[in-house]
C-alpha cells in the first residue's frame, strides 16, 4: 500500500514554501507572528489576499505592509455538522468576518478561544498565528482579553 | 450581423434525488425524457453540444464529459461542443452559451444538459468538496462552506432588517409544499414552519430545513431559433433578456452580505435587455439554496423594497395569488440541488408553466413571463435569463 504524504492536494492548506509559491513571505512573517500584505509600489493599492501582479495598474512591483492585528467582528456563525475532511475534530468551531482595523478588509477566520453565544457582532478580536501539524504555519483570531 | 431570436423547443428531466444511479445514467435519464418530449428531430441536425457540470471531477471522478454526454444521448455535435463550469449556475450558464452561439449564427440547434452526482457512499468525500467552490486557499481553508457563509449573510439581514428566523422558515414551508405537486423533486413531504424551527441546527441561525438537500438530479433542454422553433413544438418558450455578474471572490473583498450588489447589477441588465421591469414577470423561478438567499433575492431581484424580504413571505406575496410566485417546482429547497442539473431545471418549469402541463395546484394560470435566475460560489455571481411566451 502506498503511502501518502503531506501535503497532498486534497488538503486545504496552501502550499507556502519557495519552491511552490511566490508570496512566501507571506507565511515567513506569519511564522512571527504577523499578518502582511502586499502593496503596490506604483499605485499604491493595496489587496487582500497578496498578489503578485497588480490588478489596478499593471505592476509587478510590490513592498510587503503589516496589516493591523486587530479587528472586531463584521459577522459570525459556527459550523456545528459537515466540516470538511480533516476538520471534523474541530467540531463545533466559530467562523467570522473580522473587519481588520483601518481597513476595508472583511478576512474570514476561524475565531478561537470562545464559543458561539459568547461573541457578538462588533467584537474586538485579535490575531493568533500557529503551527500545523506538519510543520506549516497558519492564523486565527481570538477574542481581546 | 443580424441577431437571432432564441426558443427553447423540448425539456426533459431525471427525477432529482438520492439516486441509485450512476452520473451517466442520469444522462440518460434526462436524454430519454428529452427525446420523448420533442417530435420531427433528427439527432443528426443537433450540432452543439453544452454540458453544465460542476463538480464531475471530485463527484464522479470523470473530466472531458462533453464527449461523454455526446456518445450517451447519441448525437454528433459538429459546431460547438463544450462544458460550461460555474458551480451551482453551471446549467443556466450551459442554456446562456448555447443562446448566445444561437443568437450568432454559430449554431443551429443545441443541446444543452445539466447533471450532477453528489451522493457519495462518504458523504465526507461531497462537503470537502463543496468548500472548494470558495476560494479554497484563504477562505476554504479556515472551514467554511456554504452554510456558514449563507448563515452569516442571513445574521447582517436579521442584524440589519431585522428579518426573523421564522421568516426564513416560511420559505422552507412554501418551497417543501410546492414540491410535494412535482414528482421529480428530492423532498416529498410537507415541511411546516415549526418543523423547520425544530430542525437540527447546521450553521447557526440556519437549521437543516434551511438548507437545500445534497441531490443526484439531470435537466436537459433544446434551442433553437425563433426560425425553427415551429418545426419542433407548437409551444416555444422564448429567451427575451439575460444578465450576469461576477463581483469579488475572497470574502473579505465583499461589499455587503446582507446586499447582493451583482444580483441588482445582473437583475437591471436583465430588465433592461428583456424591456421590461420586474413586476412584468408572472412568476420567478429564484435560487433558494438557503431560505435566507430566497429573501435577499425578493428585495435584490425588485420584487419589494429592500428590507421588506421577510414581510415579503410572511404576506404570502411569494405565493400563488401573491405579487410574485416564486419556485413553483419547489425550488431546490423542495426539489433538491444536484448543481449542474439546477439552472436547467428551473427552465424545464419555466416551459412546462407556459405550456400549463404542471399541476394545477402549482399553475400560474396565463402566464407570459418569467425569469430564472442562480447565484453561485459565495453568492458573489448572479445569472439571469428572462423568458417569454412569445419572442418580444
Ligand atoms: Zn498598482
Amino acid at each position: 500500500m502506498t503511502t501518502i504524504v503531506l501535503p497532498y492536494m486534497l488538503d486545504f492548506y496552501p502550499l507556502q514554501d519557495e519552491d511552490n509559491t511566490r508570496v512566501h513571505q507571506f507565511y515567513a512573517s506569519l511564522r512571527e507572528g504577523k499578518l502582511t500584505t502586499t502593496k503596490c509600489k506604483n499605485c499604491g493599492g493595496l489587496f487582500w489576499p497578496p498578489r503578485v501582479a497588480c490588478p489596478g495598474c499593471n505592476s509587478d512591483q510590490f513592498e510587503w505592509v503589516e496589516l493591523p492585528d486587530e479587528g472586531e467582528l463584521y459577522a459570525f456563525t459556527a459550523m456545528l455538522l459537515g466540516a470538511p475532511l480533516g476538520m471534523e475534530k474541530d467540531v463545533p468551531f466559530v467562523l467570522g468576518m473580522v473587519l481588520l482595523d483601518g481597513t476595508e478588509f472583511k478576512v474570514l477566520s476561524r475565531i478561537g478561544n470562545t464559543k458561539y453565544e459568547d461573541c457578538g457582532i462588533g467584537m474586538r478580536v485579535k490575531l493568533e498565528t500557529y503551527e500545523l501539524e506538519d510543520g506549516r504555519v497558519w492564523f486565527r483570531f481570538v477574542p481581546v482579553d | 450581423m443580424s441577431l437571432k431570436n432564441v426558443a427553447i423547443v423540448a425539456c426533459g428531466l431525471a427525477p432529482f434525488g438520492v439516486r441509485k444511479a450512476t452520473w451517466r445514467e442520469l444522462v440518460q435519464e434526462a436524454s430519454k425524457s428529452l427525446f420523448d418530449d420533442v417530435q420531427n428531430l433528427d439527432k443528426k441536425d443537433i450540432d452543439s453540444l453544452f454540458v453544465g457540470a460542476a463538480m464531475p471531477e471530485r463527484f464522479a471522478f470523470q473530466s472531458h464529459v462533453a464527449p461523454l454526454v455526446a456518445e450517451q444521448v447519441g448525437i454528433v455535435p459538429h459546431k460547438v461542443v463544450t462544458r460550461t463550469e460555474l458551480a451551482c449556475s453551471s446549467g443556466q450558464s450551459a442554456v446562456r452559451t448555447a443562446w448566445a452561439s444561437i443568437v450568432t449564427g454559430l449554431s443551429d440547434i443545441a443541446l444543452c444538459m445539466g447533471v450532477e452526482k453528489m451522493n457519495m457512499p462518504n458523504m465526507l468525500e461531497t462537503q470537502t468538496s463543496m468548500a472548494c467552490v470558495l476560494e479554497r486557499e484563504w477562505d476554504g481553508v479556515q472551514g467554511a462552506s456554504a452554510p456558514p457563509f449563507f448563515a452569516m449573510c442571513a445574521q447582517r439581514h436579521m442584524h440589519k432588517y431585522g428579518t426573523t428566523v421564522e421568516q426564513m422558515a416560511m420559505v422552507s414551508e412554501k418551497n417543501h409544499h410546492f414540491s410535494t405537486t412535482n414528482p421529480y423533486a428530492q423532498f416529498q413531504k410537507e415541511i411546516p414552519a415549526e418543523k423547520v424551527l425544530g430542525s437540527p441546527m447546521i450553521a447557526p441561525p440556519l437549521r437543516l430545513f434551511d438548507c437545500s438537500g445534497i441531490t443526484d438530479g439531470a435537466a436537459a433542454v433544446i434551442l433553437t431559433s425563433e426560425e425553427r422553433a415551429k418545426e419542433f413544438t407548437d409551444t416555444p418558450t422564448y429567451i427575451i433578456g439575460s444578465g450576469q455578474c461576477s463581483m469579488a471572490s475572497n470574502l473579505a473583498n465583499y461589499k455587503s452580505l446582507s446586499t447582493w450588489h451583482p444580483l441588482k447589477i445582473a437583475a437591471k441588465e436583465a430588465y433592461r435587455s428583456a424591456k421590461i421591469g420586474p413586476m412584468d414577470l408572472d412568476f420567478a423561478e429564484l435560487h433558494d439554496c438557503f431560505t435566507i438567499s430566497e429573501i435577499i433575492e425578493y428585495e435584490d431581484a425588485g420584487f419589494c423594497e429592500k428590507g421588506e424580504g421577510g414581510k415579503f413571505i410572511e404576506e404570502g406575496q411569494s405565493n400563488i395569488g401573491g405579487k410574485m410566485p416564486i419556485n413553483t417546482r419547489g425550488g431546490l429547497l423542495g426539489t433538491g440541488h444536484p448543481l449542474g442539473a439546477t439552472g436547467i431545471g428551473q427552465i424545464v418549469e419555466v416551459m412546462q408553466q407556459f405550456r400549463s402541463t404542471v399541476p394545477k395546484e402549482r399553475l400560474v394560470d396565463g402566464a407570459e413571463m418569467a425569469m430564472t435566475h442562480n447565484l453561485s460560489g459565495a453568492a458573489n455571481v448572479h445569472s439571469i435569463l428572462v423568458f417569454g411566451r412569445s419572442p418580444t
